[in-house]
């Protein structure tokens, strides 16, 4: 009996030890925490600024560039960025916000006004102009502002255009790029005839994004405010044009499943095969240069009807936002201060994303860039409002009412997702 | 004659069927990451990887923090089976071979526990660790898995006690033995197969929990279940180095799980001649 | 059940050592020094120690029990009863809003249909497991050892493979372009599967789900069914041999009642893990085409932490737990009713 006891004392004194560990950790959080009271109004040697930073989302060295300059401007100072993953982003975002572990992070630009609703961003409308924020792409910034205040810097935009084979459009005899939607229809038949081409277009039914673009510029919205209250808008009869179009182009896909979205296959691998006319996707969706040289992809907006102008798209982008219950916000932002200045945007234009200033426009280099900024002109972003990121949450209604009416009847779906999306808008926060 | 032949082929043919089966999805893993991209996305599956290539190992490695979410995850699978196992074992021996008011309730704790739906409770971990600042940290993560396998270890452990005749341990205290030391010499043996097997569910259970840690630890104390999840991004699936570091995660445990399962055998028949 | 149990109760001292078993009452209440017989309660031994020991065996289970599974319990349950979103998270804000999320979820159609799927699917996958899984835990025992051992890698691969681990790989293999799946039942001559989409379809999408559950399930109750017909001792065969018993007989009176309670304990596992699985389903389709494969766990996931309504969340847990907790009331009563045995 007695060795029993004494086994049952020993893991009890151990569970004792362990919450003794627990404490001590509770200890060191809190250390790193107080040691922020600002004596120096620049002085923020020894404290670390914590930015997060999606996975894939900054360009090659602009991470190097900004820790290099901040770290030199303000001697002692610590950058530590960390990559988040993007699965499960929502709450983990929303779990940080509330912990004030994280100080600058990086938000989507439709996600923007929503976390701004939670509390958890700092309002920065009187920093903009220290910030640089004097001349940020109009476009651009409205994605951050919520009642009038703003909530996050813009960082930079990026669009969808067509990404096309050069040696299969030669194939099919195809010189010159396709200036209206007919002229693309055109080239895709050809293409389609051509021996040794498996899909003219490959084009999932789900890229919601391709069909934001065309409603777009049928001056369609997925959702209008009506009084209070939110409602869907793809029972409009503009939401039914753009997805005439949207049927008509996914159509020409061969191999594109009616439920599928751009992500599940990866475009970048279909595309990479070889046999695979064109993509409509984003700069990281080209596939690695072992699978195709650069030199063989060509880039040109999605057209419209007419030539004078290619087809809406979706401005998905990224902003800078620094959280409220973070200890450390002048130094956040001093720091966005740097990265957002002209030479730090310079190396985001240099990787073919659009910056936050017109003036930085020339700096945009390469033929995905140079098509893609032709298409920002007539780019457009989901409603500015604080419930939008719920609308684009797993399962997205959007998508979803692209299969069902690509398969199935238009008003049906088009009802269904517009009863969901009103539900998600209107929630009680 | 005829029907022993039957009955001797018959299940060797099922069996054989049967392993294929079983293991086909895990030798697809493999050879999905030892394969060229070229071939990962061909018309017709390549099912040697003759073109046998480390590029997705090598990508799986060279992911950020690969080595200390490795040691993380080493860290907090192994102390939360082994404490586990302690408690469990104490736990275990008290309902299956003593009685005392409350028995019954305390079973049915354990049975009830078991339930615990954790995937839907995360936020109810998260909201306390957060409160009681226990993010970002080895501890609670250890604790709270510990918890997951405990119902289970003592569940199971009771009946492998159990199921020791009792009357192994009487003789043995017959013999003079100590009730301890009846339970040392005569249960603990017996009890190897399963303390063997309860580890290899612990450890699979912890070494694979992906939702709490995901929420409980975002800048410290990250596990590879984050690192596997983080090869499906938002644009999709890299199935090369998905496969590879699939590979790479499972392979702690199909070692452990040979190793384990040939000294649980050993165990077995040990007590079967101790017995 | 009680009926078999007691059985087994009876054979084990009729199995040759019925000296022993005298000495059982008096050895079982504290090293039988003289203990008076009559007493029943437990708690009644000759030392303070022993009286206590139980409890003192017990305590570390049970502060464990408390703190990590019952104060989450307990938040669940509190929140469930509060408007907690992203913003009230964020701020750090309580704001209580009584039976809400209860009478919304009670009063959604389409709670009830995922009730009502989840009990279904539950039920088929978990008896597609018990028989698959006993036939194989019945063949491996009959096997010769070579096979056996084959079998027997096979299927321990199949169970070691991490649950992360395998969904992705059956998203792999059940893929539309390049999933081998789709290229074998081509080549086989169905050639309308060459690019079947098995996501496309709740049916299909359950299909694969589950496989794959049945395929990582399976191997558990073959090796528990494997390893209950070896752990029955060898004396109880060879009693019932002696006594003249045919194979039949040693069958029902012998494996069979051996067998049971592990029988019973796997398909009380195997009740909870599928009805609570999540990785699995999740990571097929995430519930979908459309909601359709949305099970329980599912459902209070996704209306829960992905739209940050964790107070709805919440409430679908704990109604989660109490559908579980009815669903399970049948086996508790048998356990507890076995415990009596003891």
């Amino acid at each position: 009996m007695k060795r029993q006891l004494i086994a049952a004392v020993g893991v009890a004194a151990m569970v004792v030890g362990l919450a003794a560990c627990g404490s001590d950790a509770k200890k060191d959080d809190t250390k790193t925490g107080s040691s922020t009271a600002a004596d120096g109004k620049k002085d923020y040697s020894g404290k670390t600024l914590k930015v997060w930073l999606m996975s894939g989302s900054a360009p090659k060295g602009w991470e190097d560039s900004v820790k290099t300059e901040f770290e030199s401007k303000y001697a002692g100072s610590k950058v530590e960025f960390q990559v988040q993953e993007w699965t499960g982003i929502g709450p983990k975002v929303t779990a940080a916000l509330s912990e004030g572990s994280v100080d600058v992070l990086e938000v989507g630009n439709t996600q923007t006004a929503g976390y701004a609703a939670t509390g958890g961003l700092l309002d920065i409308t009187k920093d903009k102009a220290a910030i640089g924020g004097a001349d940020w792409a109009a476009n651009q910034s409205e994605s951050a502002i919520l009642d009038g205040k703003q909530y996050a810097a813009p960082w930079y935009v990026t669009n969808r255009v067509v990404a096309y084979n050069k040696d299969l459009w030669a194939k099919a005899g195809l010189t010159a790029t396709p200036k209206t939607l007919d002229e693309f229809y055109a080239a895709l038949d050809k293409l389609k005839a051509t021996p040794g081409v498996a899909d003219p277009l490959y084009m999932p039914g789900q890229e919601w994004y391709v069909y934001f673009g065309l409603l777009t510029t049928e001056g369609g919205k997925l959702a209008k405010k009506d009084g209070d209250k939110w409602v869907g808008g793809l029972s409009s009869p503009e939401a039914q044009k753009a997805f005439e179009t949207y049927k008509t182009i996914q159509g020409k896909s061969v191999t594109g499943a009616k439920d599928k979205d751009e992500a599940k296959p990866q475009q970048k691998d279909v595309f990479g095969k070889g046999d695979v006319g064109s993509i409509i996707g984003l700069g990281w969706e080209l596939p690695d240069e072992k699978a195709i040289p650069k030199d063989k992809i060509g880039f040109f907006p999605l057209p419209g009807k007419t030539a004078d102008k290619p087809s809406g798209v979706f401005l998905g982008g990224s902003n800078l936002a620094i959280a409220q219950a973070s200890k450390n916000s002048e130094m956040a932002k001093d720091f966005l201060a740097v990265a957002l200045n002209d030479k730090n945007e310079g190396l985001v234009a240099a990787a073919g994303l659009i910056p936050n200033k017109k003036a930085l426009n020339d700096k945009v280099v390469g033929d995905f860039a140079t098509a893609a900024k032709d298409a920002a002109v007539v780019g457009g972003i989901t409603p500015t409002t604080p419930n939008w990121a719920a609308v684009e949450n797993e399962p997205n209604p959007i998508k979803e009412f692209l299969t069902n009416a690509l398969t199935g009847d238009y008003a049906a779906a088009a009802k269904k997702a517009d009863d969901e999306i009103a539900k998600r808008l209107n929630a009680k926060q | 004659m005829r029907r022993s032949l039957i009955g001797r082929t018959w299940p060797n043919v099922i069996a054989v069927v049967l392993f294929v089966f079983f293991v086909f999805p895990v030798y697809w893993m493999i050879v999905t990451a030892f394969k060229p991209d070229k071939d990962i996305v061909s018309k017709t599956p390549v099912f040697l990887p003759l073109n046998a290539t480390f590029d997705h190992f090598k990508t799986a490695i060279d992911a950020p923090k690969f080595w200390t979410y490795t040691a993380n995850s080493f860290i907090v699978t192994i102390l939360a089976v082994l404490l586990s196992l302690v408690i469990a074992t104490l736990a275990a021996f008290a309902i299956a071979r003593m009685k005392f008011r409350g028995r019954k309730g305390f079973v049915l704790v354990v049975m009830a526990a078991q339930m615990a739906p954790w995937e839907v409770m995360t936020i109810a971990v998260y909201l306390i660790s957060r409160d009681n600042e226990m993010l970002n940290s080895l501890v609670p993560l250890t604790a709270f898995y510990m918890m997951m396998v405990l119902p289970f270890t003592i569940f199971t452990l009771r009946g492998f006690i159990a199921a020791v005749p009792k009357e192994l341990e009487e003789s043995a205290m017959v013999d003079g033995c100590t009730r301890t030391q009846a339970f040392v010499k005569v249960i603990f043996p017996l009890l190897a197969p399963g303390l063997m097997s309860t580890s290899l569910f612990g450890f699979i259970t912890a070494w694979n929990e992906f939702p709490l840690v995901l929420i409980l630890n975002k800048t410290e104390g990250q596990t590879l279940p984050l690192w596997l999840s983080s090869f499906q991004t938002n644009f999709g699936t890299d199935w090369g180095a998905t496969m590879a570091a699939s590979t790479l995660f499972a392979l702690p445990v199909l070692i452990l799980f040979v190793f384990l399962q040939r000294k649980a055998v050993g165990g077995l028949t040990d007590g079967a001649v101790k017995g | 059940m009680a009926v078999h149990s007691e059985r087994v109760q009876t054979q084990s001292p009729a199995s040759g050592k019925a000296a022993v078993a005298t000495t059982e009452t008096s050895a079982h209440r504290g090293g039988g020094a003289g203990t008076p017989k009559k007493s029943a309660r437990p708690a009644d031994g000759p030392s303070f120690g022993s009286r206590f020991a139980p409890y003192l065996l017990l305590l570390p289970a049970t502060v464990a029990t408390l703190a990590l599974l019952g104060w989450p319990l307990l938040k669940t349950v509190l929140v469930s009863f509060q408007n907690l979103n992203a913003r009230q998270l964020v701020q750090h804000l309580t704001e209580w809003n009584g039976f809400e999320n209860y009478t919304e979820q009670l009063s959604d159609p389409e709670f009830w249909s995922v009730a009502g799927r989840s009990v279904a699917f539950t039920a088929l996958n978990v008896f597609l497991i018990m028989v698959g899984g006993s036939l194989v835990g019945l063949l491996l025992n009959r096997l010769g050892k070579k096979m056996r051992l084959l079998l027997s890698i096979g299927l321990l691969l199949a169970w070691a493979m991490p649950v992360v681990a395998a969904t992705t790989v059956y998203t792999w293999l059940f893929e539309t372009r390049f999933g081998v799946v789709n290229w074998f039942l081509d080549t086989l001559g169905w050639h309308s599967m060459a690019t079947f989409n098995w996501t496309g379809s709740q049916y299909s999408t359950f299909f694969v789900i589950l496989l794959l559950l049945v395929w990582g399930s399976i191997p558990f109750v073959a090796f528990n069914m494997y390893a209950a017909l070896t752990t029955i001792p060898k004396e109880l065969y060879e009693a019932a041999r002696m006594d003249g018993a045919g194979a039949v007989k040693i069958f029902t009176s012998v494996v069979f009642p051996n067998l049971k309670p592990f029988f019973l304990a796997t398909t009380f596992l195997e009740v909870i893990w599928i009805f609570k699985a999540f990785t699995q389903i999740y990571a097929i389709k995430a519930g979908g085409p459309d909601g359709l494969t949305r099970t329980l766990p599912i459902h209070a996931f996704l209306e829960g932490t992905g739209r940050q309504h964790y107070g709805t969340g919440s409430a679908i847990a704990v109604l989660t737990i109490l559908m579980l907790g009815a669903l399970m009331a049948y086996y508790f009563r048998i356990i507890l009713k076995q415990e009596d045995e003891l």
